[in-house]
């Protein structure tokens, strides 16, 4: 009978073993092993997204004439409006740029815009990141800003072959350096410990005393360009709550970040021209 | 066989038999045996059962290590609330050294290592490949805030070793005083799990600057944390440099100032390193905060009045003594003092004397500000009447052997009143007072109203310098006779009188308030009492006569410019007195005392200006009644709610 029973165990043992043997491999052996997997399971990622993709196409497919007239019609009066804001924000930076020189101050890191599509989203408790269909082939550095239509996004932090792995800002290992909007001292933004499937949140230090905001009076935050990383002035979220830290200097608080975050189809990399 | 048998049991016997024997020497061994075995238990036993606290807490202060941080300061705020003295932060990147003993255990076997892999004969010793890896490793961490700082710092060495040695539960500063732009670097680039961290540390300051300096004080960096009631008081125990007071109002509150420290206690392993979580934390609590008397939008304007030159205006509140102004200059801008002043502000402030809080450590004669105390003598004691002319001003007077001078220029009063003499500030006509009332009796009002004593007020090294003279000091000090022309000097506030702002101010306050003495403060207590002391003794007709002559300074007398249109505060009546007192051999000093509105006094006002050339004139009523009455201007225009907002505080950040 013991003996039936020592085979019985004869799995967990193999587990136990096999366990071990990982803890033993060297550390140069396993990054190997992962980012080979990782480029192995790249073509199926991208595979599924793009059979996702095409499914989304034939859904479309099925909408009738008269509402893909009515979103066409939506789309060009969009457009309308966005091909004006482009011609006020090119008016705008000519001037920024006749200050700058003015001024003789540093310009902004100027930015090279690479789309791409989502392939896949991880959301836990442990991270909140999504892969993203385009990576070294289109020059993608690790660190470049991720944004979309909402604001900030986050930041690539690994490069693969077709794909790349972008850290939400919702995720507690981002943190940036933010401002209030109109103001100009920066406040320190990181994710915060997030629920898979709950609404995305970071939290705020070192704001200033004098910055009051509450859920019915929420402050915008935006980024700071100062960090060299995050061009000025993109959404991070919005200040829902303030206490005063324990020191006495500064605030704390909560920010609650675009619940789109959750469900992101498309991104834009900012590849920097000029990366420091 | 039988033979073997029996051979067998004989010697098997006869060790039974030496058994039994009981050898003496063998029982006394085992008693031996016992009591050392005994001994061994009893000493375990008390080690164990009766020692066990001793060594619990040996253990523990070999395990256990304590950090104290202290709590923020308070704010200091003025009368009406408005911030005076309150924290701002530095940004600093730290280092957790706490965090990298991992690494410097690999880099000490990596240096190691190369050291023998040269075949280098002469490989350093183990605490020196220590020290090497810390340097190595620190430098490196270093080099990433280099990078992305675009700097080039480097490790101070004997710090690291300094800071390893004696406090490596605290992180390790790389870099202090960070700027806005820094620090968003460093936030957005630094690795959240990295042992680098960007830090705010609170740090002094001074919205308005170089005002009221001298009162405010300012604090200095310390690691005398008090750890109040937090334990492990028997522990080895780290601190996070605090701050305390080192002048005015900021030492001498400094226990009200000072927060609550918090902390934690730590278990750690044998090399000194923290293993988490802490066996105790708690948070720092912030200091009380303290409303003090002064108000602001007056000092302004009394440090705007006194501009460059050097002196000192006082203002009192003369029903509760709360000191509304205490301007002295020169002064220095305290927040050159945060954190720590460099040596060029120490040399610059040295050369300009700016240390020195003329307002209560000036101690200058009072000039004829006296005068009105010699009256008050005078008319107590009977020498002088209201009404009696009792000597003729024809610009000399001749006392002992000597003539002395009426400060009148050329011209002289001819007979006058006791109101015309305090108006006009007739010296003649006190010489002759003093005489009558004798040098004495003027000593004894003078220190009826407190003149020989320290006013008391909060703050720290207040001197004791004034100087009442009468004969017996004059004996006593300078061991000599006492002739009359001192009594003439004493009358007019000449001579060896000696008195600081503060006290004229205090003194002004009183004879407004018709008492002897007013207890200057320096906090603020909305309801508080008004001060009652022993009143002054004057008959109704005296102080009538007295407040008339005082008046009569203001709209006839030699501060008279107060009445000039430009400088008139409509509705409000000033009772004054200047002063001019000589300096022999040093630059005279103009005075100015007054209080108003005359029938209903609300505040009173000194004020001493030190002339800028030795032996020139220097007249209380042209330099020191214009200070006096921009603050009363400004007091008035407050009260009835006419005042404009003076000067924003300004927007200090490290």
């Amino acid at each position: 009978m013991p003996f039936r029973r020592l085979d019985q165990s004869n799995p967990f043992l193999t587990l136990g073993v096999v366990v071990v043997g990982w803890l033993l491999v060297p550390i140069a052996v396993k990054t190997f092993t992962r980012a080979t997997f990782f480029e192995l399971t790249a073509p199926m990622t991208v595979a599924a997204s793009y059979a996702r993709d095409l499914k989304e196409y034939w859904t479309l497919r099925l909408h009738s004439n008269s509402e893909l007239i009515a979103a066409g019609r939506d789309l060009a009066r969009l457009n309308a409006s966005y091909e004006f804001s482009v011609q006020q924000n090119t008016e705008l930076q000519s001037e920024i740029a006749r200050l700058d020189s003015l001024l003789r101050l540093p310009s902004f890191t100027d930015y090279r815009y690479e789309h791409a599509r989502v392939a896949r989203r991880d959301f836990s408790g442990w991270w909140q990141r999504i892969v993203i269909r385009k990576g070294r082939n289109f020059g993608l550095p690790a660190g470049a800003p991720v944004i979309f239509s909402g604001g900030v996004v986050g930041r690539v932090t690994e490069i693969h072959a077709l794909t790349a792995v972008v850290e939400l800002i919702s995720s507690p290992e981002v943190r940036l350096a933010g401002v209030v909007e109109g103001d100009s001292r920066p406040i320190s933004f990181q994710g915060g410990v997030n629920p898979t499937f709950g609404p995305p949140g970071g939290v705020v230090e070192f704001v200033p005393l004098d910055i009051i905001a509450s859920r019915n009076n929420p402050k915008r935050l935006v980024t700071s360009g100062l960090g060299g990383v995050f061009p000025p002035g993109l959404t991070l979220g919005l200040i829902t709550r303030l206490e005063l830290g324990a020191d006495g200097l500064f605030q704390s608080g909560e920010v609650k970040l675009d619940e789109r975050l959750g469900s992101l189809t498309e991104v834009t990399v900012l590849v920097p021209l000029s990366p420091e | 066989m039988v033979t073997n048998d029996t051979h067998l049991a004989e010697s098997s016997g006869g060790l039974v038999e030496s058994h039994k024997g009981y050898n003496p020497r063998i029982v006394f061994f085992y008693y031996v045996l016992a009591a050392l075995l005994l001994t061994l238990v009893g000493g375990l036993g008390y080690q164990q059962l009766s020692k066990v606290g001793h060594y619990s807490d040996a253990e523990r202060q070999q395990n256990q290590r304590r950090i104290l941080v202290p709590g923020p300061r308070g704010n200091i705020y003025d009368r009406n609330r408005n911030l005076l003295v309150g924290n701002n932060h530095r940004f600093s990147v730290l280092l957790h050294l706490d965090e990298l003993k991992a690494q410097l255990h690999r880099e000490h076997i990596r240096i190691r290592n190369n050291y023998r892999a040269t075949g280098d004969k002469d490989v350093p010793s183990y605490s020196q490949l220590e020290q090497i890896s810390r340097v190595t490793l620190v430098q490196r961490y270093f080099d990433q805030v280099n990078a992305i700082l675009r700097r080039s710092g480097q490790i101070d060495a004997r710090a690291l070793r300094r800071h390893f040695d004696r406090q490596l539960l605290l992180p390790f500063t790389l870099l202090d005083g960070l700027g806005d732009e820094d620090t968003a670097r460093l936030l957005e680039r630094l690795p959240v799990t990295s042992p680098l961290q960007v830090y705010a540390a609170p740090t002094r300051s001074y919205p308005y600057a170089s005002a009221a300096a001298h009162t405010l004080g300012y604090v200095r960096p310390d690691d005398e944390v008090e750890a109040g009631d937090f334990p492990g008081a028997d522990l080895t125990t780290f601190k996070v440099k605090g701050t305390s007071g080192r002048d005015g109002l900021e030492k001498w509150f400094d226990a009200v100032l000072q927060g609550e420290a918090g902390g934690r206690i730590y278990r750690v392993d044998p090399a000194g390193f923290k293993i988490n979580p802490p066996l105790e934390s708690r948070l720092p609590k912030r200091g009380k905060e303290l409303v003090t008397s002064l108000d602001i939008d007056l000092q302004l304007v009394a440090e705007e009045g006194l501009g460059e030159q050097k002196g000192t205006a006082v203002a009192i509140d003369v029903a509760t003594g709360e000191v509304l102004v205490m301007a002295s200059k020169p002064d220095y801008n305290l927040n050159e003092f945060s954190p720590r002043a460099t040596t060029a502000v120490v040399a610059k402030m040295n050369e300009t004397g700016a240390w020195n809080n003329l307002a209560v450590n000036g101690f200058y004669p009072p000039g004829s500000t006296f005068k009105i105390l010699t009256t008050i003598a005078a008319l107590r004691r009977g020498a002088i009447t209201p009404d009696d002319a009792i000597v003729r001003c024809d610009g000399y007077m001749k006392v002992g052997n000597r003539l002395y001078p009426c400060d009148v220029g050329h011209g002289h009063h001819g007979d006058i009143l006791l109101r015309d003499a305090i108006a006009l500030s007739c010296d003649i006509y006190y010489y002759e007072a003093g005489l009558r009332t004798k040098p004495e009796e003027i000593a004894a009002e003078a220190r009826r109203f407190h003149f020989d004593q320290r006013m008391g007020i909060e703050l720290p090294g207040e001197q004791g310098r004034m100087t009442i003279p009468d004969p017996a000091w004059k004996l006593r000090e300078r061991d000599a006779r006492w002739f009359p022309g001192d009594t003439a000097n004493m009358s007019i506030g000449q001579g060896d009188v000696s008195v600081s702002p503060l006290q004229m101010a205090c003194f002004t306050a009183s004879v407004a308030r018709g008492e002897v003495f007013t207890k200057p403060t320096l906090l603020h207590r909305p309801g508080a009492a008004p001060q009652r002391y022993e009143s002054i003794g004057l008959t109704t007709a005296q102080r009538a006569a007295l407040l008339e002559g005082m008046e009569g300074t203001t709209t006839r007398g030699t501060a008279r410019t107060l009445n000039a249109p430009a400088l008139r505060i409509p509705g409000v009546r000033i009772a004054g007195k200047t002063g001019t007192a000589q300096v022999p051999g040093r630059k005279n000093i103009a005075w100015f005392i007054c209080f108003a509105p005359v029938e209903r006094p609300e505040i009173a006002i000194a004020v001493a200006v030190e002339g800028d050339t030795a032996g020139e004139d220097y007249y209380g009523g042209t330099y020191a009644a214009p200070i006096a009455n921009a603050i009363l201007t400004r007091y008035f225009a407050k009260k009835n709610n006419t005042a404009r907002p003076l000067m924003p505080p300004l927007k200090t950040r490290p």
